[in-house]
């Protein structure tokens, strides 16, 4: 008994150890029901927008909101310069384990050259086969919302 | 009490050579050592695939893929101790990994019912659900995962049983088959391991690894538990020559057969017998050597204490064995005396005997025999243990409980009485487990170091 | 299953709208209740098993039906909700699911509206007074760029291909999965049969343009896997370099090679 007792304690120390000295995030890992949508963020030009121009578009940085998503929490800024996007960066992004860093480094890049192009062509929506990586999106848009596009 | 005592003839050298290392003492700590690196490397491999532990979701499932994974390698571990392989077995022993086998057994029980518990609650906690729905969604849904929840039912069952109040309840031969559940439930769990653990999706070297653990301690007991034992019955053709009723309630059992040099046994080693015979061909039961094997003769003698041993009894000459084996570690290989002028202490009570028995014709060097009986007729094969004495010039005490119970009792004055300069002595001991207790005690208290006491249990 | 919808209201905001964009909202959830697969207890899924009969599930789920029986009968049957052997709208659904969402926005007083359901789209109005919406079609081959821009007032926008998912669009009449194309996009008026009519086209394969061209009122563009192009006549698209107001349009019924957009 005393052998039982000795070895639950010692694996149960050994396992609150070994999480207790990973790094934890500040945000917490949430899920949403299955249907996440998005505040209207910014979707909504308080005044009248110039018709022959494409989207208005003010020059500089702007930081999308975080977005939680059931592997973790993604957030992009974008800089906008000349009337367009000019780049895009990832702020944070899925990466608790190893099988989220590993979809995260595919479809990062892959993301950002769609917003560059989706940015560049002056679009309002894009259509598509069905996206997984819809925080992205998601935080891409808010971003675009905030520079005005 | 009554004792008889032959004298000793010869002199014992008094020289003390320098004690030489043996290589067989090593090798028991280099297996628990690698054991215990290997459940460093899969705790490395959680450590290396795990950026971060984020709130409570986040510790629970971390905690249950720790536990997962430990208990998927305990698993392949425990099989791996009851294998059979000889050169582990014939150097830790078959009753010293049997018992790391108990003890590794219960504790990987206890991670799996971590494990599916953790997983419960922390994916309850990422999804929002009850546990009830959580585990209707973990079972129904994930791949393999009907697999693994026949898998855990299976081991917790296994484990109910063999639970020490319900197996005193059963015979041993129904545990022993109920036991073989397990390798049902390992095979049912390994798929889900691989489909769902995440440190093994998408990372080829993890997933190899595993394959490799796992087919490795398959490989190993297909061999050692089927292939060899099939081989060895085909081509040793081991048969029942004849009996001998040593005294009333003990009878020895010869067999001979082909080239049975090939099997190399030693005195002290035991085989696994399944006599081919109706009421007996489905057990294999394990009795010791008591006699030093020869290439064309094997003897044991067997106390009639219940179904399978009175059967004995009634062989016929001429039927077929299968003798699986040798296994055991309990020969002379363990003895860490010095090789010039050695001295040993064969210390026996009741049917712990047999071995020893073995080992009395044949150890090296100066070897006093004590022989702890209830009763005087409890005694067995008491003609052959004289002659081997007189022969070789050893010496036998026999220890017998008088009338109404007495039993004399096993201290260190007793056994320093018994054996002049006992603490010099290597110390080989077999016999039942308070006895085998209680000799520990004594020995240990009259100055013999615990590693030059060599004990081999019959019950696992 | 985690499609993301979003909603881009180009109207002033009142509290009218604010109230329908959250029962939009509610309503979404609802549907994934009722007709989502992945959940065993939703009641599309407990019909598939017969736990449920037809008369006993809300009026909702023999709407659809109804919708899928129609689209079915439009389609020859290369859009099914029963392939695979199982009982499965999910072609359907999500079009329906957006366009209602869409309506409870318009009813609410929103006209300019683009409803993203996963990449199939309902829009109402215009994006800026003038200026018609602009949706780009992702390029299923190339990553990050676009193969064509379409344009329009009120139009629904619902393209099917394999891109992240795999093959998840069977073909009814095999139950093996289609890879006639590598996408296809349908424009239409309403979601609800254009994301039917565009999963049906792209089970199709190769009679897919034919059967579109005959179709009124429905428009399609599809790219092959070799990189090539082929469009309805009248289908509303643009190449993506060209800026409003000016319109190089792809040239209609042309096959085009390996294009440089």
């Amino acid at each position: 008994m005393r052998r039982a007792v000795l070895a639950t304690a010692s694996t149960s120390t050994l396992v609150v150890v070994l999480l207790a000295l990973k790094p934890h995030h500040t945000t917490a890992l949430a899920d949403r029901a299955p249907v996440p949508v998005p505040a209207p963020s910014g979707t909504v030009p308080s005044g009248p927008s110039d018709p022959a121009a494409g989207p208005a578009a003010g020059n500089g940085t702007y930081t999308g909101d975080p977005v939680d998503t059931r592997y973790g929490t993604v957030q992009v800024s974008v800089t906008v310069g000349a009337g367009h996007l000019t780049g895009v960066k990832v702020l944070q992004a899925p990466s608790g384990d190893g099988h989220s860093r590993r979809v995260t480094a595919a479809a990062v890049p892959r993301l950002t050259q769609e917003a560059l192009s989706a940015g560049s062509a002056h679009i309002d929506a894009v259509s598509g086969a069905s996206y997984t990586s819809q925080g992205y999106i998601r935080s891409l848009q808010s971003a675009l919302d905030r520079a005005g596009g | 009490m009554t004792t008889a005592t032959h004298a000793r003839h010869g002199t014992g050298g008094t020289g003390r050579a320098v004690r030489p290392r043996r290589a067989g003492d090593a090798v028991p700590a280099l297996a628990q050592a690698v054991i215990w690196a290997g459940a460093a490397g899969v705790l490395a491999l959680w450590w290396s695939d795990t950026e971060s532990v984020v709130g409570a979701a986040g510790w629970l499932t971390g905690g249950a893929r720790i536990t997962g994974l430990l208990a998927g390698y305990g698993c392949a571990v425990l099989l791996l101790l009851m294998a059979r392989t000889p050169a582990l077995d014939h150097s830790i022993g078959t009753d010293r990994m049997a018992r790391w086998h108990a003890a590794g057994g219960r504790y990987t029980v206890s991670l799996v019912l971590a494990h599916v518990l953790l997983i419960i609650w922390g994916y309850s906690l990422v999804s929002h659900s009850g546990p009830v729905d959580q585990t209707r969604t973990l079972v129904l849904d994930y791949p393999e995962m009907l697999k693994a929840t026949a898998a855990f039912l299976l081991l917790t069952g296994t484990a109910l049983v063999s639970a020490r109040a319900a197996r005193r309840r059963m015979r041993y031969e129904t545990w022993h088959y109920l036991h073989f559940a397990t390798y049902l439930a390992v095979f049912l769990a390994f798929g889900h391991q691989l489909a769902n653990g995440a440190e093994f999706i998408g990372s080829r070297p993890a997933r190899t690894a595993w394959y490799a653990l796992y087919l490795t301690v398959a490989a190993l007991l297909v061999w050692y538990r089927f292939l060899v034992p099939v081989r060895r019955a085909l081509r040793h053709r081991i048969r029942v020559a004849g009996l001998r009723h040593e005294s009333p309630g003990v009878v020895s059992v010869h067999l001979t057969g082909e080239r049975l040099d090939e099997l190399g046994a030693r005195p002290g080693q035991f085989f696994r017998w399944r006599f081919l015979t109706p009421g007996l061909w489905w057990t294999a039961n394990p009795y010791s050597l008591s006699a030093p094997p020869l290439a064309g003769h094997l003897r044991i003698t067997v106390k009639a204490a219940g179904g399978h041993s009175a059967a004995l009894a009634r062989l016929r000459p001429g039927t077929r064995v299968w003798a699986e084996g040798p296994y055991g570690a309990f020969t002379a290989d363990r003895s860490r005396a010095p090789k010039t002028a050695p001295k040993t202490l064969l210390l026996a009570g009741g049917a712990g005997i047999t071995p020893l028995r073995a080992l009395f014709e044949t150890l090296p060097g100066e070897v006093t025999l004590v022989y702890r009986a209830r009763r005087p007729e409890d005694l067995a094969l008491r003609g052959e243990l004289d002659a081997i004495a007189a022969a070789r010039g050893a010496v036998v005490h026999y220890v017998v409980g008088g009338p109404g119970g007495y039993s004399p009792p096993l201290t260190a004055r007793a056994l320093a009485r018994l054996v002049p300069d006992l603490a010099a002595h290597e110390v080989y001991l077999c016999g039942p487990p308070g006895m085998a207790e209680a000799a520990k005690r004594a020995l240990r208290a009259a100055g013999v170091r615990r590693r030059r006491i060599h004990h081999e249990s019959f019950t696992f | 299953m985690g499609t993301v919808f979003s909603f881009d209201i180009r109207d002033p905001c009142t509290p009218a709208i604010e109230a329908a964009l959250a029962e939009a909202v509610a309503w979404l959830r609802h549907v994934d209740e009722v007709f989502s697969t992945y959940r065993p207890d939703s009641t599309i899924s407990r019909l598939a098993r017969g736990e449920l009969l037809l008369a006993e599930c809300c009026e909702e789920v023999r709407e659809v039906l109804a919708l899928c029986k129609s689209a079915v009968r439009v389609s020859g049957g290369w859009f099914s909700h029963l392939a695979g052997g199982t009982l499965d709208p999910s072609g359907l659904v999500k079009g329906w699911s957006v366009e209602r969402a869409s309506r409870i926005l318009y009813e609410a007083g929103a006209r300019n509206t683009c409803v993203n359901g996963g990449g199939d789209l309902q829009l109402r109005g215009e994006a800026a007074p003038g200026v018609p919406w602009r949706v780009g079609i992702a390029h299923p081959l190339r990553a990050g760029e676009l193969c064509v821009v379409v344009t329009g007032r009120d139009l629904a926008v619902a393209t099917s291909g394999c891109a992240e998912r795999g093959a998840h669009i069977l073909n009814p009449h095999q139950g093996v999965p289609a890879r006639g194309h590598a996408s296809l996009t349908v424009v239409g008026t309403g979601l609800t049969t254009t994301d039917a009519y565009a999963t049906a086209a792209f089970a199709m394969g190769d009679m897919a343009r034919d059967w579109l061209q005959s179709l009124d009122g429905y428009e399609g563009f599809a790219v092959t896997p070799d990189g090539g192009s082929w469009c309805t006549d009248g289908f509303p698209g643009v190449l993506p370099g060209a800026l409003p107001g000016v319109l190089p349009r792809v040239l209609p019924g042309t096959r085009t090679g390996a294009q440089d957009p």
